[in-house]
């Protein structure tokens, strides 16, 4: 028995150490963002790829825990919050071999925050650092500008990813752009825009070679395509498969459908400078006449979560005690009456027309608010239009639909945009108490002190209904059995390092 | 000859002008690209979109823009992607090869199925086949390309495993997007064919060779279906230009790397200059096609002489 034993361990210990990375894992999502720069995109497809290149100086893990990344610890060397210092992980190469040190990272942020960021769209988003300043070859500071208490989150993705100095500068822009270089699990072997992007394993990933030898990620937009490729068994991973298709999904043998809850909420915003939503009894009537956990059992066949404030229960500033308005009919045509507003009143929603769940959700809250006497006009619009158009210059409706998340999983990216004065998402909403408590907590880094603040702002946003919350999103994919180790990530951004693949 | 083809290259011109104009105009109404960068990110500033308009020369007046662009159209360069960065010319040279061979196949595709179609149910007008040859062209009239896209994936990709449902990996997975696009256009094509040749049997030099004692079968394939391809032809040159805006969506379909998803992933991000640089060889290519078209009545009908 005790040789049986010994015999066990001593192959698991052998299998261990030559296990190779093996197989070919095939997954599909809906869109190539064109360009693997870092700096150059704000595409959740960027992120569902760019994390298995890439590597941050601090790591956000699969249950959004934020850990060591390319640096092993940081502390701030002052009282006032001014030089963040941090000590960077050794003996780590780039991809092809250029090493990973305190000029590496100092190249990076000079890029993001010089004329080649401002190119971007991330450069915006780390304005708050001054410059970076090398201390000695494994160690760097981070001069601020400005108080940041969201930066270490932001230093795990996207724009703060860090790249090789000598391989960007040697290189034409193109090159970066199309074969990327990091220090992440996987390298790039091949990419054919709009088609396929292939990765390597990298056998000498700091973190441990990834299970996996190969991956292909496939660019297929049309939704009902990509889950035809997971059920004819041709890929083994599908992103974004649509409600209408879960069904379909969760029926195919050898196949299973994970739901995952994602950062994204969607709410239908109050135009408050617009009749009759102007008078916040108006407000209250709509809000309970909207049966929004009728909404999630129906239209979203229950993969939705109800909410009471525009966040998910990851973000930081989420109050479990917050309660959504209960659906009350009676009590809604009572608000109305009270407030003035005669029957056949109407009432204008603005949409966007190409996302059939919000349309449908649209027409729902539509067909409600005709139930309590309201006349609800919908208007439908194209996406890029009506970010960039009509909410910011406030020619919507009395409603009009919104998504908003964050991969920061923080109350203040959203909160601060959506309903500070003066903002450019924010053309009409006003409320000075509120303006303080939202540049109180941009001021500090004590993380319990904001996410009381980011109650309190949550509060103000559910009494004063600045808008209506409705749900937060769940994100589906299909995934095949021959998957081990997959696990759906809420924010979108892959990890791939321990998923691995049977034949 | 040499003149009518000068002609008709100088009309091309103006035509290109016309369309060019037209898509860079009509593009620039459609929203901001700088503003398109920040979707779903922090706010931007007004700075902020002051140097990325200026780093994409949008904030130059539109006859500028649309000046710099033809400068730099004539000698052959369409500018950069504001997305991806690469030329547009790179761009739209690497994706022309994927959307000529789904062009071309299911054009060739149609052909070999509308013109024995056709040819059956004329000479067999009023039968039983004949009315089958008509509902399918009907049926195939009817059906949406992108919902004749999804079925034939369910049935030969997902249920019958004998194709894969989409991808540009070989000759096997152009069939289905070629078949999609193939069998609505053989199903207009057969009626057209259908209806020539009846007109072209009921002409004299037809009862002329007939009478000559010419046997049925060399009447009709050297005497008749070629005067009848005339109206074919023209109908597939104009038809060339509808094929390539039907390839848009079968190429959304069917995740084909072609030039019809780069336009449309184009206009989605505001990527002017990509969309103009699309657009603009489409249209040559549509223009080429139609000039060909027109020249190759001479070869098909020894009547038509151009001046």
């Amino acid at each position: 028995m005790k040789k049986r034993i010994l015999a066990l361990v001593a192959a698991a210990i052998l299998g261990f150490a030559f296990a190779q990375p093996s197989g070919t894992l095939t997954i599909a999502q809906a869109q190539d963002p064109q360009s693997w720069d870092p700096i150059d995109t704000f595409y959740l497809a960027w992120g569902m790829i760019g994390s298995s290149i890439f590597d941050g100086l601090v790591h956000r893990d699969l249950n959004m825990k934020i850990g060591p990344g390319l640096a092993t610890s940081w502390e701030w060397t002052d009282a006032s919050n001014s030089r963040l210092r941090f000590h960077l992980r050794q003996g780590v190469t780039f991809q092809d071999g250029e090493p990973f040190n305190a000029d590496a990272v100092k190249f990076t942020f000079d890029r993001l925050l010089g004329p080649e960021g401002a190119k971007g769209p991330q450069q915006a988003n780390y304005t708050s650092i001054d410059h970076v300043e090398v201390v000695d070859p494994y160690t760097v500071d981070f001069v601020m500008k400005s108080p940041d208490p969201v930066l270490i989150t932001k230093l795990a993705g996207y724009g703060a990813m860090i790249v090789p100095p000598k391989y960007v500068t040697d290189n034409p822009p193109e090159t970066f752009n199309k074969m990327p270089i990091g220090t992440g699990p996987f390298k790039v072997t091949e990419y054919v825009p709009d088609d396929h992007l292939t990765l390597v394993a990298n056998p000498d990933y700091w973190g441990g070679a990834p299970k996996v030898a190969k991956v292909i990620f496939r660019f297929i937009p049309e939704p009902s395509t990509r889950v035809a490729e997971l059920q004819a068994g041709r890929a083994d991973i599908v992103q974004g498969v649509p409600i209408s298709l879960a069904d379909s999904v969760s029926k195919t043998a050898g196949v299973k459908l994970e739901a995952v809850g994602s950062p994204t909420v969607n709410a239908l915003r109050f135009n408050t400078c617009l009749a009759p939503t102007d008078n916040l009894k108006v407000r209250e009537a709509i809000a309970h006449a909207v049966d929004a956990q009728g909404i999630i059992d129906s239209i979203l066949q229950g993969y939705g979560i109800p909410i009471a404030s525009f966040q998910s229960s990851m973000s930081l500033g989420y109050d479990p005690n917050l309660k959504p308005y209960s659906y009350d009919l009676e009590l809604a045509k009572k608000l109305l009456q009270e407030a003035g507003v005669a029957a056949g009143a109407p009432i204008s929603i603005d949409v966007i027309g190409t996302d059939a769940t919000n349309l449908e959700v649209a027409q729902a809250v539509a067909s409600e608010l005709e139930a309590v006497g309201l006349k609800p006009t919908l208007g439908t619009h194209e996406t890029n239009t009506y970010y960039n158009d009509l909410v910011p210059k406030n020619t919507v409706g009395n409603l009009y639909y919104s998504g908003w998340g964050g991969w920061t999983l923080d109350f203040d990216n959203t909160a601060y945009l959506l309903y500070h004065t003066g903002q450019f998402w924010n053309p009409c909403y006003s409320n000075a108490k509120l303006d303080a408590l939202l540049e109180e907590e941009r001021a500090t880094y004590d993380q319990a002190k904001r996410e009381t603040i980011l109650q309190q702002i949550a509060g103000i946003e559910h009494d004063d209904l600045i808008d209506l919350p409705l749900y937060q999103s769940k994100n589906l994919w299909g995934v095949a059995d021959r998957v081990q180790g997959f696990v759906a990530p809420a924010d979108d951004r892959n990890d791939l390092t321990n998923v691995s693949v049977t034949n | 000859m040499l003149r009518y083809l000068l002609r008709r290259l100088f009309q091309s011109i103006f035509v290109l002008i016309g369309i060019t104009l037209f898509v860079s105009f009509t593009i620039r109404l459609s929203g901001d690209p700088a503003v398109a960068m920040f979707q779903g990110a922090s706010a931007p500033t007004a700075e902020q979109l002051a140097t990325i308009r200026k780093q994409l020369g949008t904030d130059r007046p539109f006859l500028v823009q649309y000046g710099a662009f033809l400068a730099g159209l004539v000698h052959g360069d369409l500018g950069t992607s504001f997305r991806s960065g690469q030329a547009v010319s790179s761009a739209v040279a690497s994706r022309f090869p994927a959307t000529l061979a789904l062009a071309l196949t299911s054009l060739l595709l149609s052909l070999a199925l509308a013109i024995p179609l056709g040819v059956i149910a004329a000479r067999r007008r009023g039968s039983g086949s004949d009315l089958a040859i008509r509902v399918f062209s009907l049926l195939g009239l009817s059906f949406p390309n992108f919902w004749l896209g999804i079925m034939l994936i369910l049935i030969f990709a997902v249920k019958l495993r004998w194709l894969p449902p989409s991808g540009y990996s070989g000759p096997d997975s152009l069939v289905l997007p070629a078949l999609t696009l193939g069998l609505i256009l053989a199903s207009t094509t057969t009626r057209l064919v259908r209806s020539s040749l009846l007109d072209v049997l009921g002409e004299q030099y037809v009862t002329t060779a007939r009478s000559k004692g010419i046997g049925e079968q060399r009447v009709l394939y050297r005497h008749a279906l070629r005067t009848a391809l005339i109206p074919i032809v023209t109908y597939i040159g104009l038809q060339f230009g509808a094929l390539l805006g039907g390839v848009v969506i079968v190429e959304q379909v069917f995740a084909w790397p072609g030039l019809g998803s780069l336009a449309l992933n184009a206009i989605s991000f505001r990527d002017y200059p990509t969309l103009q640089g699309t657009i603009t060889v489409l249209a040559i290519f549509i223009a080429a096609i139609n000039l060909v078209v027109d020249l190759s009545y001479a070869l098909l009908d020894p009547r038509i002489r151009y001046a």
